[in-house]
């Protein structure tokens, strides 16, 4: 079979105005306006197999959503080749936005004053979607993101989390084989965002569908995605399995601890158990290897006067970081 | 099937075995029904808001009061505006008022928020949709309750036509008809126009504000202007289009023949429109420089 999706020396550049600070800044822009050149994606070249969940990672302005845009159709790349469903984006029309389903987490398409099954009603009629098998998507997807009791109140009255649930459903009546979603947890609670991931891994098996998502959360990634395209300033740093990169790169955990009343904590009393990333008493961050996270909390728990305590994973951030200084991007 | 294809087979007349004139309407029966599904959507929406009719209703009525007073004013000191005496002038201040009601029903509530939508990326959405992005863009809503709006100055306009004495005729309604709806376009196409500045300007806001200024231009028979004016009303920003000449053809001023220039200017101003939202879509997702 085919790649669904094919991106070859994919770049995009926008052409900024730059102006000084200042009165005087403006006014010499407004006699002659200066330009520079910003690279959002540099020579970005993936292929992504149909049925795949793929995940963007990077941080902020990393080219994430440019890459995204060029994928939809929306922007035109500067240069490369870009292949979606078998169609050039740009040039493939109403037909090839039918395969598609676009959900962006800060956005909405939802109508605000009315039940979110309006919003269904009008995207059946912009998708041609037959009333019979309207009533069985719609009844699936209601099923899978427990819409029962949201699907009559006004937009204006839920929650975020059950917004972002009826803007997956608004998006995949017209049951699209190919899922960009952008931010699809953006702001969501932790409850919310586990069952956004879990709607996201059912509907892939029950449909097949093929899923690219951008995100900065490390747990949307570990959750969903078998494979991740790491994105930073524009430069696709790494390609593969996401087992690989976390125990290339992600091999320490952090733990997050609260201490109780009671002297004698010191930054040294830490450090014997793992990597002080911070101590403002009562808060620590400590940083210890993957394998051996449970084992120190349980360690530490029972050595300090600990009212909380907490393992995380690094913040993406610092796991992007982290690969540049490891230098990833030249062996994947 | 998305678009329904008609195939409308034109026979010439009068050659037996003749060339056949095929011509294709493409009528896109999608955008109906996307139509429909929009406007009971708006509908369904406003009902919520009864109390707005009441205040369109009381904000249209006071607005036609005002405006009959400031008349009044100039009345005292002249029988004539532009060579239109009072109760003429009341039957374009009547199409006015009509026009109104479109824009406020239909283009300020829909293309109106283009600006915004291009500034925050909203656009995005719309344009990821299987449809005509122009088209969806510009009749998204239906602000059914501003519709009063056309009731009231299709009232005002015939209750002024009554004291001016005049019974117009078929063809004269006929005419008024058609150019009332070239004068939609070219209102549509003024809107089109300056929301598409958006796609170049991304900071402009309130660019329906300036929309305001200039169509209170419209306000008064093109002829009160001076040559230089009225010259820009009807070449440059053709606001003469949709008041003067839909009131001239109601009352008689005009042969009802003209109404087809009017349905051409309207016709060129749609085409100019369409060219523009292309450029600008291009521009939007980077296809030019």
């Amino acid at each position: 079979m085919p790649p669904i999706v094919t991106a070859e020396r994919l770049s995009k550049t926008f052409r900024v105005k730059v102006r000084d600070p200042g009165l005087k800044g403006a006014l010499a822009a407004l006699v002659r306006p200066r330009y520079r050149d910003v690279h959002a994606v540099r020579d970005v070249t993936f292929r992504i197999e149909p049925g795949e969940i793929v995940a963007f990672l990077g941080p902020n302005g990393a080219g994430k959503t440019t890459t995204l845009k060029m994928l939809t159709g929306l922007l035109y790349p500067t240069t490369g080749r870009v292949e979606v469903a078998g169609v050039v984006p740009w040039t493939g029309g109403r037909d090839f936005k039918r395969r598609i389903a676009l959900v962006l987490g800060n956005r909405q398409q939802l109508v605000w004053d009315l039940p979110p099954e309006e919003t269904f009603l009008l995207n059946r009629a912009i998708y041609d979607i037959a009333e019979a098998a309207y009533g069985e998507r719609l009844a699936e997807l209601v099923d899978l993101l427990e819409l029962r009791d949201v699907l009559e109140k006004p937009v204006r009255q839920l929650s975020l989390g059950e917004r972002m649930k009826c803007e997956l459903a608004a998006a995949l009546l017209h049951r699209p084989p190919l899922l960009f979603l952008d931010e699809p947890t953006l702001g969501l609670d932790v409850t919310a965002q586990e069952a956004i991931r879990g709607f996201l891994t059912q509907y892939r098996e029950r449909h097949g569908a093929t899923v690219l998502l951008t995100s900065h959360y490390m747990q949307d990634v570990t959750a969903l995605a078998s494979r991740v395209l790491i994105i930073n300033r524009g430069h696709l740093l790494y390609d593969g399995a996401l087992d690989a990169l976390v125990a290339r790169i992600a091999r320490i955990k952090r733990i997050e601890l609260v201490l109780g009343p009671g002297d004698g904590v010191t930054a040294e009393t830490l450090a014997a158990f793992g990597t002080v990333k911070s101590f403002h008493f009562p808060n620590a961050v400590l940083e210890v290897r993957r394998d051996e996270a449970a084992a120190t909390s349980a360690r530490l728990l029972a050595a300090l006067p600990v009212a909380d305590l907490s393992i995380e994973d690094p913040p993406i951030e610092d796991v992007i970081r982290q690969a540049f200084a490891q230098g990833l991007g030249a062996d994947r | 099937m998305r678009i329904a294809e008609l195939q409308w087979e034109v026979e010439r007349g009068g050659k037996p075995g003749g060339t056949t004139l095929a011509m294709t309407f493409r009528i896109p029966q999608s955008a109906i029904r996307i139509l429909v599904a929009l406007w009971r959507l708006n509908v369904a929406e406003e009902l919520q808001y009864r109390a707005n009719f009441v205040a369109s209703l009381l904000g249209t009525t006071f607005w036609i009061g005002t405006a009959l007073l400031t008349l009044a004013v100039f009345f005292r000191h002249t029988t004539r505006l532009g060579d239109w005496d009072y109760w003429e002038v009341v039957v374009l201040l009547g199409v006015f008022n009509t026009l109104t009601g479109v824009i406020e029903a239909v283009l300020r509530p829909g293309i109106g928020r283009l600006a915004g939508e291009v500034k925050s990326g909203g656009l995005d959405l719309v344009l990821a949709k299987p449809v005509d992005a122009q088209g969806f863009v510009s009749f998204r809503r239906l602000d059914v309750w501003r519709l009063t709006d056309v009731v009231l100055g299709l009232t005002l306009a015939g209750y002024a036509l009554h004291r001016l004495g005049r019974v117009p005729s078929v063809v004269q309604l006929a005419a008024f008809g058609l150019a009332l709806a070239a004068a939609v376009v070219v209102v549509y196409a003024l809107w089109v126009a300056l929301m598409s500045l958006a796609f170049w300007f991304v900071s402009v806001e309130n660019l329906s504000v300036l929309f305001d200024a200039v169509y209170e231009g419209a306000r008064y028979p093109v002829s009160a202007y001076p040559g230089a004016l009225r010259f820009v009303f009807v070449y440059l920003i053709p606001i003469a289009w949709t008041t003067t000449i839909p009131a001239s053809a109601l009352t008689g001023r005009l042969e009802p023949g003209f109404a087809l220039v009017a349905a051409a200017v309207a016709g060129v101003a749609f085409a100019l429109t369409r060219l523009l939202w292309r450029t600008a879509l291009k521009r939007y997702s980077g296809a030019s420089g």
